[in-house]
């Protein structure tokens, strides 16, 4: 690392997201090794950085402060960077010829492991507000509580998509009439399209479906958060 | 304004200014340009699967280019690389299992090739597969190992499905086998071919007719013995709070307060331009925030002390009132940059609603970006430009398209999107 990259308090805690006052504390704490000149003039190094993201992480595992001064008193400063940094997606255990010994042997049906396009960031569903793990039927989640259409003695009509469409049905041009069936267990998701508009999705969501969605969600955001200048 | 470390990586500002009182987006454009190759006995070896559709659809022409390219991309090998050839219809043959590129063994690919004839349905995906299994069979650690996946047709047996393909080129590019895919004729899937290339970490080539199979390969082979970093990626440092996005379609994956975003390979004097996004939260009038931008690869070719040493570019910005941001001063080259990626995005998703059969969406999509990056093209005449064209192409696109129309209109899109040119290859340093 070169010399000039050294951060101000701020620019620390900036890049450590953490505020200023927690890397007084960690100062004050020995958690960080003091600087020479004090004040505001105060200038950290990458070694600072490293330290100050390997202590987030490890309070992250829920350690306590005084376990994690502890453990990187054990460190070289070499190590605390490594550690500091091995935080990037670690090369998964199996190697290529046994993960393809797996997929070829594996059953025809084997499923792909969802994954979300790393393009669109879908927040984590927020099961706190969804309606889960409850059959269909017997519960249906109503934004704004728009009324259903279930006459008496359809109730039980295999039609997951009776109540008004949630999207306007341009946007979902040839969307399959029975997928999810009915008497599959399904939740409501949440996705966040900006900070006053969010988009409600009842999965499992078929791949077609799913794929429109994720198209959905990344024209949605598009147009609502791309500033005009 | 524009922030230079020096001519091997820049990432520039579109502006420095953002508002206190709502989420302001800015956005980013990263140029990196590889070093140069040293001398071609250096190189990286290869181990290469070329994975070829003998389905009944590629009968003539098409499996015959299909076999001399072949032919012609194993001449180019040296004896320390290796390559196999697989072939599969609805059945997978091993026509060749993995060997060192000796004299005899090339002798022998080439009578063995001469023998393969067109049969039978599309197992696409265990096809790919088993060519990947030839590659790590012998997976050479340091090296490219990249499978080749030539397909003029749908998968049709087998796995079929694009989710589930392009997670297995997900995990196989992380355990070292990398592929990229030739899509030939009209009917093959672009969307499958093109997320098997991104996820797997290779390239993707549209090949209108079958002449052009010979240069999609050469190409592609060429340029695998040509790189010079693996697993490159930018690493952006900002607070938690601030979100990062890449506009460019690579991978990224987060971890804490850093953003990743993966480059994969990049061959001698490759340049690549990569446009994110960051979106800052409120904040307190006068006060700055940052990030640091910087460019790492597998094997510290980028580093302080590697072949091409560059270090990260540090970038703020500044809260300030509506008045100072309006009238801040932009980079015109990132403006440039940024709208182009949004027009070619906009032109795939009209590509895709023409093929729908939803004319007046494919319209909307190009009028609606096209009306957006007037609005701050004022004088600008690039921007003008691509607005005026783009005006021009709603005519085209909402009226029934030619497939080879379409499929070139997404290729050309995909191309710019990831700094290749017309014909799918890496744009090098002038």
């Amino acid at each position: 690392m070169p010399h000039d990259d050294r951060y101000s308090l701020t620019e620390l805690a900036d890049l450590g997201g953490v505020t200023p006052r927690t890397i007084r504390y960690y100062l004050a704490q020995g958690l960080l090794p003091a600087v020479g000149q004090s004040g505001p003039g105060a200038k950290y190094d990458e070694g600072h950085l490293a330290r100050l993201r390997l202590i987030r992480r490890l309070q992250a595992e829920h350690l306590p402060l005084a376990e994690i001064r502890r453990r990187l008193d054990e460190l070289s400063e070499g190590d605390i960077r490594d550690l500091a940094g091995a935080s990037e997606p670690s090369v998964p255990g199996d190697s290529a010829l046994e993960y393809l010994r797996e997929v070829l042997s594996g059953p025809p049906t084997m499923k792909a492991q969802r994954f979300p396009d790393p393009r669109v960031r879908v927040p984590p569903p927020m099961r706190a507000l969804a309606v889960s793990d409850v059959p269909v039927a017997a519960s249906r989640y109503e934004p704004g509580s728009v009324p259903e259409f279930s006459p008496p003695g359809v109730a039980d009509a295999p039609a997951p998509y009776a109540s008004p469409p949630i999207v306007p049905p341009s946007f979902l041009p040839s969307m399959p009439a029975a997928d999810p069936s009915p008497m599959e267990r399904s939740q409501w998701d949440r996705i966040a399209l900006s900070p006053d508009i969010e988009l409600h999705i009842r999965r499992p969501l078929g791949r077609a479906q799913q794929k429109q969605v994720d198209r959905l969600v990344a024209i949605a955001r598009e147009l609502l958060e791309e500033e005009r200048p | 304004m524009t922030v230079t470390t020096d001519t091997t990586f820049t990432v520039r500002q579109d502006r420095r200014l953002i508002r206190p009182n709502s989420h302001s987006e800015r956005f980013l454009l990263a140029r990196v340009a590889a070093p140069r190759a040293t001398s071609e006995r250096q190189r990286t070896p290869v181990n290469l699967a070329i994975v070829l559709d003998r389905s009944g659809s590629m009968s003539g022409e098409k499996l015959r280019v299909a076999k001399s390219a072949v032919e012609e991309a194993i001449a180019r090998l040296q004896p320390d690389d290796r390559f196999s050839v697989v072939v599969y219809d609805d059945k997978i043959d091993i026509v060749i299992e993995s060997t060192t590129a000796s004299q005899e063994s090339r002798r022998a690919a080439v009578d063995r090739l001469r023998e393969i004839e067109a049969r039978g349905s599309t197992n696409l995906g265990e096809g790919w597969l088993r060519g990947c299994e030839q590659i790590a069979r012998h997976l050479v650690d340091g090296g490219v190992n990249r499978c080749l996946l030539l397909t003029d047709g749908l998968a049709n047996v087998g796995i079929t499905d694009a989710d589930e393909l392009a997670h297995h080129a997900t995990e196989l590019r992380a355990r070292g086998v990398s592929t990229s895919t030739f899509g030939v004729g009209n009917d093959f899937d672009e969307h499958l071919l093109q997320a098997i290339a991104d996820a797997g970490g290779g390239h993707f080539y549209y090949i209108a007719d079958a002449p052009q199979i010979r240069d999609a390969i050469t190409s592609e082979v060429g340029e695998t013995l040509e790189v010079v970093a693996r697993d490159v990626a930018l690493e952006i440092t900002a607070r938690d709070d601030i979100r990062v996005e890449a506009i460019s379609p690579y991978r990224v994956s987060g971890a804490g307060n850093r953003t990743f975003v993966h480059l994969g390979e990049l061959v001698s004097e490759q340049v690549l331009e990569v446009v994110l996004r960051l979106s800052f939260p409120y904040g307190l009038l006068d006060r700055e925030t940052g990030a640091i931008v910087a460019l790492t690869d597998r094997d510290g070719v980028f580093s302080a002390i590697g072949a091409a040493p560059t270090e990260p570019v540090r970038l703020t910005w500044a809260y300030a009132d509506d008045r100072a941001n309006d009238a801040q001063p932009r980079d015109r080259e990132v403006d440039r940059a940024v709208a182009r990626l949004f027009a070619a995005r906009a032109r795939q998703e009209a590509v895709g609603r023409n093929r729908n059969g939803d004319f007046s969406g494919a319209r909307h999509v190009l009028a609606a970006t096209a009306k957006r990056i007037r609005a701050y093209a004022s004088g600008d005449a690039e921007l003008r430009d691509l607005v005026d064209a783009m005006v021009q192409e709603e005519q085209v696109f909402s009226a029934p398209m030619v497939e080879p129309a379409r499929k070139s209109a997404h290729y050309a899109a995909a191309n710019l999107l990831r700094s290749r040119d017309s014909q799918g290859r890496s744009v090098r340093r002038a």
